[in-house]
């Protein structure tokens, strides 16, 4: 099965990901309607591509600690859910999920991320 | 319409309204936006002699049709409004975030207009447009600003995705050259900032979901794709930048003896080892970080631990370094980057900042201004000073006060203007002009004042005088060109200059048939147009011009060693060029060729 491996690492937030992946699937240019963000939590970004849609909320927060800083689960969850609209048409709330770009996988966020952060693997 | 968004928000603070309006797609193409279209607008409704701090004065925010595409570097948006420092025009850049938010807001410009009666800002989320009380926020520093702003937005998910511009308590103070502070980037000259604070606007906080539709989609993302290809990936920009950011000029002019030394009494600095671009990897450098849509990663995040001076934060980038440093003679890479995160979070421009430092200096060292008057023994290279120093000039407490007017002042108050580094009144960036007649000459003409992206200093021929006036008029009109189309001069102004690249980008983009001829008319246009607002606000051709030091004196060794900028054989070739008189106005024959008649 392919995927997508991210190095958190090696991102720089250029969000080109954001802008290529609502260009393919909307046929737009708008970071709000992609199936990956960035999410930029002080010096450190974090690519989050979009998992399936869960209609409840976790019982429990979690956090995870990363070189030794914590960082709020949330942020890092693949998930759209009540508790994170994100991942979400802006307009009509339908919720939005990765399809790798069709099949054979050829996600367009990998092919213009020149940092590394993003890579197909298997 | 397309690559636009066809909308202009234009803010009235008196009254605390808002309307949007449609763009109109003819000034649209004439203009193309960003620094042409906002510019067009000043001069279309602001009386070029009103005081720039005026409620009469307008500030125009506005993107281009490219801004936010995911063309490489196409991230920028511009400030448009009549300088406090320069007394004309001026336009004045910003990359980040916040250009792309305006456009996903579905703006191509905000006008603000008028002056609160209360410290307000704005808070903009796609049509909704709020006036919110900003008296809490007053006297806060750009960082804090930020951070209050985003706390108060209900939805934190919403909070991160809004993008905010502010000033700090220099834009408050109206210092002369007070910049707008988005993410410890800057609109950083000419004192937007200060404009800004008279008119008690603290920030615009702008959150936008609205998408840029493309009229040749499928063409479009061939040619930014290609361009991410063959122009970018394995390039300068992927192997150089991300490593150096804009540092990779240290060496450059450093090799070529053009550093700015000591209020450019030299070109080389003897401390620069202690502070150059390997010192920053090693002693600063904690992190990097890009524009939207650009792989360069240039803004270095960095922190010093060095007890006198600690902290932590964004920059400084090579024309904070140089002004903050050599310039003031501080090769102390500690207290130059503490300087720089004070402008940063008070909201100033380190480029004249640093050289007001180092014209006074100058002027200190030389027995015109005394220590009473600064309080400090300010000799060239003073570290402590230099740090307390900028403190003050954002806060305009004791000798900040008279810095806060800027060198020009500054100089003429202590009666030796020639000691002030400036062109229109605007301090030069750390690029010395005797390394390069074709920046001698860029420097003088420039519309805002002495300015660092109105030219690209190439090394080879740099002391060739015939031929420069042409080379730097198409390079003028091309910058005008990327600065109204959203694009990024450092990405697009590596030579050869990519005139067919960025026709093809606005032609697929917009659907307007842009060729390479028709684009650069654009350009000549918005120079021209520039200029006449500049004439009718009362400068000359006099002001074309260069401190004496650079005119007569030449201060530079090894391979620029006797050299001076031969202005008086460039300039009347340069009007010449441009179709201008003698006096440096415009023809009417060129003015009705460009349609500004």
């Amino acid at each position: 099965m392919a995927q997508i491996k991210i190095d958190h690492d090696k991102c720089i937030a250029c969000c080109l990901c954001e802008i290529v992946c609502s260009m393919q699937h909307t046929g737009t240019i708008n970071p709000k309607r992609s199936r990956i963000r960035v999410f930029i939590e002080g010096d450190s970004f974090f690519p989050v591509i979009a998992g399936p849609y869960t209609d409840a909320e976790c019982t429990a927060k979690t956090s995870v600690s990363i070189s030794g800083k914590e960082y709020d689960g949330c942020v890092l969850c693949r998930a759209s859910c009540p508790a994170k609209p994100i991942f979400k048409e802006p307009d009509v709330d339908i919720p939005l999920k990765c399809d790798f770009c069709g099949e054979p996988p050829d996600p367009q966020c990998v092919e213009v991320c020149l940092s590394g952060a993003l890579t197909l693997v298997g | 319409m397309d690559g636009w968004m066809g909308q202009i928000l234009r803010i009235n603070l008196s009254d605390a309204e808002y309307r949007v309006e449609d763009l109109d797609p003819d000034l649209a193409e004439d203009f193309i936006g960003g620094r042409g279209l906002a510019s067009q607008m000043l001069f279309d409704e602001v009386d070029p002699r009103v005081e720039p701090l005026s409620p009469e004065n307008k500030v125009i925010f506005a993107v281009g049709p490219l801004t936010g595409t995911g063309v490489v570097g196409a991230a920028r948006s511009m400030v448009v409004t009549k300088s406090p420092l320069t007394s004309g025009i001026t336009s004045s850049n910003l990359g980040g975030h916040f250009g792309p938010e305006l456009k996903f807001a579905g703006y191509d410009a905000i006008i603000i207009e008028g002056k609160s009666p209360e410290p307000v800002y704005l808070l903009i989320n796609d049509e909704n447009v709020e006036f919110k009380p900003a008296e809490h926020l007053w006297g806060k520093s750009t960082s804090e600003t930020e951070d209050m702003i985003q706390a108060e937005i209900a939805d934190s998910w919403k909070a991160r995705e809004t993008q905010i511009v502010c000033i700090g308590p220099a834009g408050e103070n109206l210092v002369k050259f007070a910049s707008i502070i988005h993410s410890g980037r800057a609109f950083g000259r000419s004192g937007a900032g200060a404009v800004m604070g008279f008119k008690n606007l603290k920030a615009i906080a702008v959150r936008g979901t609205k998408g840029i539709t493309i009229a040749d989609v499928d063409s479009f993302k061939e040619a930014a794709a290609d361009f991410l290809e063959n122009k970018i990936k394995g390039s300068f920009f992927t192997e150089v930048r991300p490593a150096l950011g804009t540092w990779y000029l240290v060496p450059m002019f450093k090799g070529a003896g053009m550093l700015p030394v000591r209020n450019y009494q030299a070109g080389i600095f003897e401390g620069v080892d202690k502070i150059d671009e390997k010192v920053m990897q090693s002693e600063i450098l904690i992190g990097k970080k890009s524009c939207f849509a650009c792989p360069c990663a240039d803004t270095r995040l960095t922190k010093v631990t060095d007890p006198r001076f600690q902290g932590e934060g964004e920059g400084p980038e090579y024309e904070s370094w140089g002004k903050l440093g050599p310039d003031c003679g501080v090769n102390d890479i500690a207290a130059i980057t503490k300087a720089s995160y004070i402008c940063n979070e008070m909201g100033m421009d380190t480029i004249s900042m640093g050289g007001t430092i180092a014209c006074a200096m100058e002027l200190y060292e030389k027995g015109f201004l005394p220590k009473e008057d600064t309080g400090y023994q300010l000799n060239f290279g003073n570290a402590k000073a230099l740090v307390e120093l900028v403190e003050k000039t954002g806060l305009r407490q004791g000798f900040g006060d008279i810095l806060a007017e800027g060198s020009y002042w500054l100089a003429e108050k202590y009666g030796h203007p020639e000691i002030s580094m400036v062109v229109k009144r605007q301090e030069f960036p750390a690029i010395h002009p005797q390394g390069s007649q074709l920046m001698g000459l860029a420097y003088a003409t420039s519309n805002r004042g002495a300015c660092h992206t109105k030219a690209s200093v190439s090394l080879d021929k740099r002391f060739e005088v015939a031929g420069q006036a042409t080379r730097l008029k198409q390079m003028q009109d091309y910058i005008a060109v990327i600065d109204a189309s959203g694009l990024c001069w450092s990405v697009m102004m590596r030579p050869p200059l990519m005139i067919e690249e960025v026709s093809t980008f606005l032609r697929y983009a917009t659907g307007a048939d842009y060729t390479d001829e028709t684009m650069m008319l654009v350009g000549e246009r918005i120079w021209n147009l520039e200029r006449v607002f500049n004439l009718k606000a009362g400068l000359t051709a006099q002001d074309d011009s260069l401190p004496k030091r650079i005119l007569e004196e030449s201060v530079l060794t090894g391979e620029a060693e006797g050299q001076v900028i031969q202005l008086d054989k460039m300039l009347p070739e340069y009007y010449e060029a441009r179709g201008w008189d003698k006096s440096g106005a415009p023809t009417s024959q060129k003015l009705a060729e460009l349609g500004l008649s």
